[in-house]
């Protein structure tokens, strides 16, 4: 019973970066059409920066989750002009090459993680990053500041971008341009600038998760990068390309599935989770559980 | 002197993939007209409509919209210029609401309220369906709602593309009837029809393009009565 309790919460929690990991892919791949494989890799990416800063910094929580947020939204930003030259008529992205583009950078940067810091090796992280925070909690449930954190940021962050989405003019044009970029843009929304807020928003989204991951995790290193790219691309395809509620229910699921298997199977068979249910569901249902938004 | 044409294309030459689509295409649109374009499938018609808008990128030539050369603009700021269109089928975002379909609409922000107030007010039936999602609407309402989604920026010219196309002949009066309220109010059109007929019934002057090219042009009357265009193109659809 206390495996069960223990691994539901550590379930809950990994579900809680997917869904942020996920939620920023599927932002970017529905407003600018582009299969962000590099997005998780700027994730990890973050989670380097968020060390780096520390390590400036005389290990400063603050100065970690700006590094990361900062780099998050840098990357992305950076990424968006280079994406928008692979587009149709300047509004509508070529999602072949806007892919090899992304593997491409997402190379780029496993190499530099692989070279440019720490003598190649994985870092560590300090303090609160090390321990998780403070644990809490009875015989039966304990929990650590950074579960709370994985469930309060996610919870919060993707309620923001669902108010965003539909409560802003943002988010009327966004929606407008996932559905028809072309006719979005014959009826005026400005498609490029539209395009170019959602790599934006998908940068403070990856940010944060990087946060979030060195919290849990404690380490990050380059292989980190390929993995976490595995999970994000196969819930998105679990779910639906480009299905944002889909992409959350499933990346919630999965988190919880790996932790169980994690704590009835061991360590190596969790991360065989997500391939296993992705086989399966691409051949009961091509297009994922909720269906692709492409 | 002559007021200032609000459209004047000059010399238009536009290409599609090496295959020369339009050549040398000089059309004119004043204050207050009808322009009708008339044409068969492949005539070039949604070519130059879609050339204005800044969806294709000319290979030599003019656009000029009130005397500003726009050919080579993005898209959304042609629109913002006060270029509007109502594009060839449905046009609406399905799974956004009325109210949000009309908001789309080039509008600066602090005048925004007051023209979807005065534009339902105009089209009952969109305010009737603020909230409902613009897929569920009708040919009809569809193509009403993305004519009032162009009226929202107040624009200086309006292009339709096919609007007759899947409409039933009611409501195709009903929209031709719009189109001639809208001129009537000052509102400049220029519209690529098939249906020659119809469109020549209510436009002031029109061009017949043929293979990119503009082979015939005149006063809608004159393009009535000329025996060449009413055994092409108003024999079926008269």
């Amino acid at each position: 019973m206390t495996t069960l309790i223990a691994q539901l919460v550590n379930g809950v929690s990994l579900g809680s970066v997917y869904i942020l990991l996920v939620t920023g892919f599927n932002l970017v791949l529905l407003v600018a059409r582009v299969v962000h494989i590099s997005y998780p890799h700027t994730v990890v990416l973050s989670m380097y920066a968020a060390w780096y800063g520390m390590s400036l910094a005389d290990n400063s929580i603050t100065a970690g989750v700006l590094a990361a947020v900062f780099t998050g939204i840098l990357v992305n930003a950076v990424m968006a002009p280079i994406f928008a030259r692979f587009s149709h008529r300047g509004v509508q992205a070529d999602i072949n090459s806007t892919m090899v583009v992304s593997l491409a950078i997402g190379l780029a940067i496993v190499e530099l993680l692989s070279h440019g810091f720490n003598n190649g090796f994985p870092v560590s992280f300090s303090g609160f990053f090390r321990a998780g925070g403070t644990t809490f909690g009875t015989d039966v449930l304990h929990l650590s500041v950074a579960h709370l954190l994985a469930l309060i940021l996610s919870v919060g962050l993707t309620a923001s971008l669902f108010f965003l989405l539909y409560r802003s003019a943002w988010g009327r044009r966004a929606r407008a341009v996932a559905e028809d970029a072309l006719g979005a843009a014959i009826a005026g929304v400005p498609v490029a600038l539209t395009q170019r807020y959602s790599f934006l928003i998908g940068g403070t989204l990856a940010g944060v998760s990087a946060i979030i991951l060195a919290a849990l995790l404690g380490f990050a290193s380059s292989t980190l990068a390929d993995l976490v790219a595995i999970k994000a691309l196969a819930v998105s395809i679990i779910a639906g390309l480009g299905h944002l509620v889909g992409g959350i229910a499933i990346a919630l699921a999965l988190g919880i599935l790996e932790a169980l298997a994690q704590g009835y199977l061991g360590g190596t068979w969790a991360n065989a989770v997500a391939l296993v249910v992705l086989l399966v569901v691409l051949l009961l249902r091509p297009k994922g559980l909720f269906g692709s938004r492409l | 002197m002559r007021p200032e044409p609000v459209l004047a294309i000059s010399g238009l030459v536009v290409h599609h993939g090496g295959v020369r689509a339009l050549e040398s295409i000089d059309i004119t649109a004043n204050s207050g007209e009808i322009v009708v374009l008339l044409g068969a499938n492949g005539a070039g018609k949604s070519t130059l409509i879609e050339t204005i808008i800044g969806l294709n990128v000319p290979r030599s030539g003019s656009i000029r919209f009130h005397g500003e050369e726009i050919s080579g603009m993005a898209p959304d700021t042609i629109v913002r210029r006060g270029v509007a269109v109502v594009p060839e089928g449905r046009g609406v975002f399905s799974s956004m609401t009325v109210r949000d379909n009309l908001l789309l609409g080039a509008v600066p922000g602090d005048e925004r309220s007051h023209r979807l107030a005065s534009i339902l007010r105009r089209f009952p039936v969109l305010s009737e369906r603020s909230s409902q999602l613009a897929g569920t609407l009708s040919g009809g309402e569809a193509r009403i709602l993305v004519v009032a989604r162009a009226l929202m920026s107040n624009p200086g010219l309006i292009l339709l593309d096919e609007p007759s196309i899947g409409l039933a002949p009611q409501i195709l009066r009903s929209l031709f009837d719009l189109v001639v309220s809208l001129a009537e109010e000052g509102f400049t059109i220029l519209m690529a029809e098939q249906n020659a007929y119809q469109a020549l019934r209510i436009a002031h002057r029109g061009y017949v393009l043929e293979r990119g090219r503009v082979v015939h042009r005149g006063s809608a009357a004159d393009l009535r009565d000329d025996p060449r265009i009413a055994e092409a193109y108003l024999g079926a659809s008269r």
